[in-house]
């Protein structure tokens, strides 16, 4: 079997095992995309590169935690780079002012630019295609609220004091957002697109 | 499935939920598979999301950097094996790796067990809560029961005490008895009664008025007791014959020889009904 027939989720559970060259592969499929999601929500390339590192740390050591019947390696990475993400914004008080209007309009997904140094194969592409296209189909509102859930880590209260919005109508969007979401990569994720 | 655990689960799933809501929906899950298999998709799909991020690739240097701050610690985390590659081999490094697999084993399963003792505690609330309801509404149920069968029970006895009375009043055609007046209140459940006379004559001196009860199934009438009635010619007594009266039909009250005697020997004064 050749590396690239090992599965990402093989490869963190020989990760889990102290398979260094298998953490060398997860490394090179999963960083560009981590790296990318970093610097889209730290909005600054040295806190994405200490997030990323820091990131793979924990993945190495939190490997043998992972359990393949309950998310996909992707999911598991993203969570952990994600809370990583957030944690940060909060060590350096860049949340305040990433709640700033300003900022929150511009915490959008999928522009479909790539950034420069970006490192797109036809899957991934096609992948960001596909899951840009869903965005699209959702609401405009249910589109912001919910990239900003994703984007800014911020809990639906602050979403609501910030944007004025009531609580509820955040809540409900961010329900009715993702449920249509699911249901609109279920077919690609089915198909094996995603 | 309910609106507000799907909000929940997509709350969730961005890692939104704080406090009490966390807390209920850890409580939940235990219980409802459906919708801890929502919350594993909606992760999933929010996880997704970063695939709509364009990719950039880190530095070179990076992974240099990561392999090199694994390399220089301690503890925590996995030790690197050779993996057929090599590289990050750590010769010697047995023992503290074995103590680094054994510290981050202790430290998933504390997370675990902290995780299980939220989720269990909130269920064990969320039961205790519900039992203390369910014991209330069936404590209130139950005294009103009680209150309505008490209810009954009175009633009932109120209506059995008086099917068991019966009372009698006694008539004279003996002249210099008309006055008097005399009522028998007979139990016949508890074969005894009692006697009230009013304006009686007196008797005289070495007598005695004795009472009867006269019963179909007895050959006489049985000795019910003496009755000494005072200046005023009243009493009351509460009486029970000598021997038991299955059917009281009759009763009499006759002049006796003082203290009474065990088979009726004088005149009967007052019979009835």
């Amino acid at each position: 079997m050749s590396p690239n027939e090992i599965t990402e989720e093989e490869l963190l559970q020989r990760v889990a095992r102290g398979d260094s060259r298998a953490f060398d592969e997860l490394y090179d499929r999963l960083s560009p995309r981590l790296y990318g999601l970093l610097r889209q929500m730290l909005h600054d390339e040295r806190d994405a590169q200490d997030v990323l590192q820091d990131g793979f740390v924990q993945l190495w050591d939190h490997a043998s935690s992972y359990d393949p019947s309950r998310a996909k390696a992707f999911t598991w990475a993203v969570m952990i780079f994600r809370n990583k993400a957030i944690d940060r914004m909060r060590a350096l008080g860049r949340r305040t002012r990433l709640v700033e209007a300003a900022s929150l309009e511009h915490a959008t997904l999928g522009d479909g630019d790539s950034l420069p140094g970006a490192d797109e194969d036809v899957q991934t592409r096609e992948r960001a295609e596909i899951v840009r296209s869903a965005l699209q189909q959702l609401p405009s509102e249910q589109r912001k609220l919910v990239e900003l859930a994703f984007l800014k880590g911020l809990t639906h209260h602050t979403i609501s004091e910030t944007l004025d919005m009531p609580l509820g109508t955040v809540k409900t969007n961010i329900r009715r957002g993702l449920m249509r979401l699911r249901e609109l990569l279920k077919g690609g994720r089915d198909g094996g697109a995603i | 499935m309910e609106e507000r655990f799907e909000e929940l689960a997509a709350l969730s799933a961005f890692g939104m939920l704080e406090g009490d809501e966390k807390r209920t929906l850890d409580g939940v899950i235990i219980r409802d598979r459906a919708l801890k298999e929502l919350c594993a998709e909606l992760e999933d799909t929010a996880a997704l999301l970063a695939g709509a991020v364009s990719p950039i690739a880190p530095p070179a240097n990076l992974k240099g950097r990561i392999r090199t701050k694994i390399r220089s610690r301690r503890s925590g985390g996995a030790t690197y094996s050779s993996g057929g590659s090599g590289f990050w081999t750590f010769t010697g490094w047995a023992a503290a790796a074995a103590f680094a697999a054994s510290s981050a084993w202790l430290w998933m399963e504390r997370e675990k067990l902290q995780t299980n003792l939220q989720a269990s505690t909130a269920e064990i609330s969320v039961e205790v809560e519900k039992a203390q309801k369910a014991a209330t509404e069936q404590r209130e149920s139950l005294e009103k029961q009680i209150g309505t069968l008490n209810g009954e029970i009175a009633s009932l006895q109120k209506r059995d005490a008086l099917a068991q009375m019966r009372i009698a009043t006694l008539q004279t055609t003996v002249e210099g008895y008309k006055q008097g007046v005399a009522v028998v209140v007979w139990d016949s459940e508890k074969h005894q009664g009692v006697l009230k006379l009013e304006k009686m004559p007196p008797v005289q001196v070495g007598k005695d008025y004795q009472l009867w009860v006269v019963d179909p199934k007895q050959p006489v009438p049985v000795d019910a007791g003496i009755v000494r009635v005072d200046s005023t010619g009243f009493a009351k007594v509460d009486f029970k014959p000598v021997t038991e009266v299955t059917d009281a039909s009759k009763f009499a009250l006759s002049v006796e020889k003082e203290g009474g005697v065990p088979k009726g020997e004088g005149p009967i004064v007052l019979i009835g009904p």
